[in-house]
């Protein structure tokens, strides 16, 4: 599916009331935008809290069509943030049962589910998409579905979040976008007024390489010429890459009815990671279940990423992304050159 | 249950969300995710209120509601939506503003934290009073476009809402709106005006016929009497039938007849455009002294654009939107929105009702659109689509699920540190379009804010400097522009400081004579003190009025909000109560101790950062190059006796006592943050990036 090939006008005009609909969002990112979101097809997999809060924020941006896909059942902690699914649903398929309210949230765009597992998912699979985003899953297999996005040219994301702290990388390969410059001109001025500048904004077209997927896997973050950045940024990396490690060795994510036993697990694995980091007991006190704001923080961020991939509007962040819930703030680190 | 699953969250937090009792002002985009964002992390009794109803353009981003919600109350709407996320909260809907008088302190005080989502500047001023008043934790939030903001708003120990002066409205001197337009806003604002003055309730101020006691149009005095009406006594030919009155002050035609001659015209779109466009332009002409220095207008009649009148059908063009209407298509939308408007008026106004203009209908928004345009090709302006006057007229600020979404989520992740009164974590937050140098495009900041201790409404005795020309400025002005749009009391009693002298009373008719009396003939002069008081919000405010003559092209007033150039602190206190002025002093002796009272306007926690003018929101950037603060220094050189102290409402002495507590913890987070704040501290509020907020107050997040 297209990456650089169609650079030309979408061919799909908006009706009036898609026009209406959007109106607040053309407003901000322009017609041309709102045309490319309405041919876009986009993959979720992984209908927990953060797979629910970007298919929300997806599915009112009005794109052509949204594919849920999901192995897992509905559980007790997605009522903590998993929105789209009814209490009643519990037990049943979660992508399945997040149907009905994604569907609810805008008639315009085509919703599916898919309940086969990723593993047998051939490539042709994902080349369906031009975005593809990959929730609660190995690393392994996020280095899989990589790969083939890379050779398919899709455009991929990873993204999970564990209590409050939450991350996302994004692999777009080459990707060319349009970005506003700021410059400001002289306003012609009236006799006896004095020069007056304007500011106005200049459309460029820019191009940028962004790493696969590997590049997170084969990053030390012990590196002694990381340190600097990692006491600017605070521990966050270091996290993620603890919490990634939790996965695979236990072939799950810390649970809340374990609660204790799995805080000391994530205690021996970050003092065998990073036995002298700045990650401290407490910010394993809430990486259970998914906490509903962050996963919206998280959520948001994800779906304008997306948003921007589609419409080739401003520059997609490069190319791992932290949220420390702890100040609260939102950061990207450069992985891989 | 819920996050709400025990063990999810630490045991302290659990129970903490579980018992709070949560406030959310505005169910729009902000909202309804805050809404959800409770409900799933275990709150159990929150309250929600918003006045609005749901509209198609909201469903965008406010994903509590659905297409079939259209019209329906968003406070109700979004409670049910929410109950089926957790059917176990209890959440009460109230479809009401938050201004009305049943909302006062005691209801603000039945909760433990207040979230606003609101979209509009005069609901935060007055939620971000109740909420000093009531001493409940507010966590204040915004977005426009990609830019978000959550800050924490707490008695004593932040700056409150109004502690930095917002950007200044916009608006524009009548005789700019009605002689010299110069950019297509002054004739988008005319317009509007003109539907007002046809179809709408009646404006004063509103005038659309040319202004002969513009300044501007007084020549030099030997060459007054070549210019046609440039007297500015008004007795020059009229632009309009003779038989209309003249408003012998100003110059201005009487504006009900200029809706009654249209009417008696039958809304003949000929005569009507003819007489908008052609006569009072010819008229505006022969003020020849405007034209000395800008290009003249140049007239378009009726005839030369529609050679074979009107047709009835909508033509195709008339939809598009995006399209830069040609000055025929303008006419031809001109007169089907008339007939539309008329006969809808009509209607009305048999029932004794008028017409309100409304961005989303569309014979009102056509009607406007195509006579901003006519107006523009006349003035040699640029022409803009019916999309893009939309937004400047409507003053529509873009918004986005996203941001939305973000935003949301950081309010509520504050609220779980507020319920643990982690207050030095509870650092405003913005969102941003890109990184900053450091990477952060969810830019927490360096340091909390504390309170500007000239606050007109936060500090103990606030009081502002109104620079306004009182020869020219009525009572009922100084109530309605002065004392509610601009420092947004919703019901002022003024007194002469010092006298028993009420000037202006919220009682109705008590003050009434004064309304039409200028504020000399009040005795209202330079140097006078007044007292204003707002019960409801339980608000005093001493007003130091300093006059001046205002030239044409100024405001007729100016509120100069830092006080402190008036009244040094050192001498300040002699009234007060000891109790205070031991509080004060010991304030005054931390900030010192810090470093931070290096004298007037210049103490950075409390200073603001001046965010440069942006009506592109879609492309902030917020430079972390541009590091250094700037500061607002007010310029004023007055110097006044300090203010005769009144009675105090508020102040109960464990509110003082809790001052002093966070004081230490303002302090103590001070020196850990003692390099220069990294990124740029700015409040970036929707009502900000807006090009004229007053002119209407819209329903966005």
């Amino acid at each position: 599916m297209g990456v650089e090939v169609d650079n030309k006008e979408p061919a799909v005009e908006l009706t009036e009331a898609e026009t209406e609909l959007y109106d607040r969002q053309i407003r901000l990112w322009g017609l041309e935008s709102q045309k490319r979101l309405r041919t876009a097809k986009i993959l979720i997999s992984g209908l927990n809290g953060l797979g629910a809060e970007v298919t929300k924020n997806i599915i009112l941006s009005g794109v052509n069509s949204v594919t849920l896909h999901d192995i897992q059942v509905v559980t007790e902690e997605d009522f903590c943030s998993q929105f789209l699914a009814a209490r009643e649903s519990l037990g049943k398929n979660r992508a399945k049962a997040s149907l009905e309210r994604a569907r609810a949230l805008n008639p315009m765009v085509d919703i599916s589910a898919d309940t086969q597992p990723l593993e047998e998912k051939a490539a042709e699979f994902f080349g369906t998409f031009d975005v593809v985003l990959i929730i609660g899953q190995s690393n392994n297999e996020l280095l899989r579905i990589d790969a083939i996005c890379q050779e398919l040219g899709v455009k991929f994301f990873a993204g999970d979040v564990w209590g409050m702290f939450g991350f996302y990388f994004a692999s777009l390969q080459r990707h060319s976008y349009v970005e506003d410059v700021v410059k400001f001109k002289e306003v012609e001025a009236k006799p006896n007024q004095k020069a007056k500048f304007e500011k106005y904004a200049v459309p460029v077209q820019r191009e940028v390489n962004y790493p696969a997927y590997s590049a997170w896997i084969d990053f030390d973050a012990n590196a002694a010429g990381y340190q600097r950045q990692l006491k600017k940024d605070g521990p966050g990396v270091i996290l993620l890459g603890v919490l990634q490690k939790f996965r695979t060795v236990h072939k799950r994510d810390p649970s809340y009815k374990s609660r204790e036993a799995d805080i000391g697990l994530l205690k021996a694995i970050r003092d065998e990671l990073a036995p002298k980091s700045a990650l401290s007991d407490n910010s394993l006190e809430v990486l259970f279940s998914q906490i509903s704001p962050a996963v919206a923080v998280v959520g948001g961020v994800v779906a304008q990423e997306i948003i921007k991939v589609v419409t080739r509007m401003e520059a997609p962040h490069r190319n791992l992304f932290i949220f420390d819930p702890d100040t609260c703030a939102g950061y990207v680190q450069v992985i891989g050159g | 249950m819920a996050a709400a699953i025990d063990g999810v969250l630490p045991g302290t937090l659990q129970e903490l969300v579980k018992k709070s009792k949560v406030l959310v002002v505005g169910a729009g985009g902000i909202g309804c995710e805050v809404l959800k964002n409770l409900v799933l992390s275990g709150f159990h009794d929150i309250e929600i209120i918003d006045l609005d109803t749901i509209d198609l353009s909201n469903l965008n981003r406010q994903f509590l509601f659905h297409r079939e919600h259209v019209g329906k109350s968003k406070a109700r709407v979004a409670r049910e939506s929410a109950l089926s996320f957790n059917p176990d909260a209890k959440i009460i809907a109230h479809h009401d503003s938050v201004t009305a008088s049943q909302y006062g302190v005691s209801f603000f005080q039945k909760f433990d934290v207040i979230l606003s989502a609101l979209d509009n500047r005069a609901a935060r001023n007055h939620v971000n009073r109740m909420c000093l008043n009531a001493e409940v934790p507010l966590i204040e939030s915004g977005t426009s476009g990609y830019n978000g903001q959550v800050e924490l708003i707490k008695r004593g120990l932040t700056q409150c809402y109004e502690c930095t002066p917002k950007e200044k409205q916009r608006t524009f001197p009548g005789c700019t709106i009605r002689n010299t337009p110069s950019e297509p806003i002054h004739c988008i604002v005319w317009a509007k005006h003109l539907f007002n003055q046809l179809f709408g309730e009646s404006v004063d101020d509103e005038d659309i016929s040319p202004d002969a006691a513009d300044p501007d149009a007084q020549g030099p005095p030997q060459e007054a009497d070549a210019a046609v009406g440039g007297d500015g006594d008004g007795d020059g030919k009229k632009p309009m039938e003779e038989k209309e009155e003249e408003d012998a002050t100003n110059g201005n035609v009487v504006r009900i007849n200029t809706r009654q001659w249209a009417k008696d015209c039958d809304y003949d779109a000929g005569q009507l455009f003819n007489k908008f466009f052609d006569e009072d332009i010819n008229y505006l002409l022969k003020m020849s002294h405007l034209w000395t220095s800008r290009k003249p207008p140049v007239p378009v009649s009726w005839d030369t654009l529609v050679p074979e009148g009107t047709t009835d059908v909508q033509p195709e063009f008339a939809r598009q939107h995006h399209k830069v209407w040609t000055v025929e298509e303008c006419a031809h939308v001109f007169a089907n929105a008339l007939k539309e408007l008329a006969a809808a008026f009509l209607k009305q106004e048999a029932e004794g009702e008028t017409l309100s203009w409304d961005k989303d209908d569309q014979p009102a928004m056509d009607f406007v659109a195509a006579c901003a345009n006519v107006r523009s090709y006349i003035f040699n302006i640029e022409r803009k689509s019916r999309f893009e006057i939309k937004s400047m007229a409507g003053n529509i600020i873009p918004a986005i699920a996203t941001t939305n979404a973000i935003t949301a989520g950081i309010s509520v992740l504050r609220t779980f540190n507020v319920l643990q009164a982690k207050w030095e974590q509870c650092k405003a937050v913005y969102a941003r379009l890109r990184p900053n140098a450091r990477g952060q495009f969810l830019v927490p900041d360096a340091s909390l804010a504390g309170p500007n201790p000239n606050c007109y409404v936060c500090a103990l005795d606030p009081a502002i400097t109104l620079r306004i020309d009182t020869k020219r400025v009525h009572m009922k002005e100084l109530r309605d522009d002065v004392l509610i749009k601009t420092l947004n009391m919703l019901h002022p009693d003024v007194n002469m400081m010092g006298t028993a002298t009420i000037l202006l009373s919220s009682e109705e008719d008590e003050t009434t004579e004064n309304d039409s009396k200028l504020l000399h003939e009040l005795n209202v002069v330079d140097g006078t003190i007044l007292s204003c008081d707002d019960f409801h919000q339980n608000y005093n405010l001493s007003i130091i009025i300093s006059h001046f003559n205002a030239e044409r092209d100024d405001p007729l007033f100016e509120v100069v909000a830092d006080a402190k150039q008036l009244q040094p602190t050192k001498e300040q206190p002699k009234k007060e109560t000891a109790e205070e002025e031991t509080a004060k002093a010991k304030e005054e002796r931390k900030r010192s101790a810090n470093g931070a009272d290096d004298g007037p306007s210049t103490s950075k926690r409390s200073r603001p950062t001046e965010i440069e003018d942006d009506d592109d929101d879609d492309c902030l950037v917020i430079e972390e190059d541009n590091d250094e603060d700037v500061m607002i220094v007010a310029t004023d050189n007055l110097s006044v006796e300090s203010t005769p102290k009144t009675a105090i409402k508020r102040k109960p002495s464990e509110a003082m006592e809790e001052e002093e507590d966070i004081t230490e913890i303002l302090d103590s987070s001070d020196e850990e943050e003692a390099g220069p704040t990294k990124c740029k501290r700015s409040r970036i509020e929707p009502s900000d990036l807006k090009i004229d907020p007053l002119l209407e107050v819209i329903n966005i997040d």
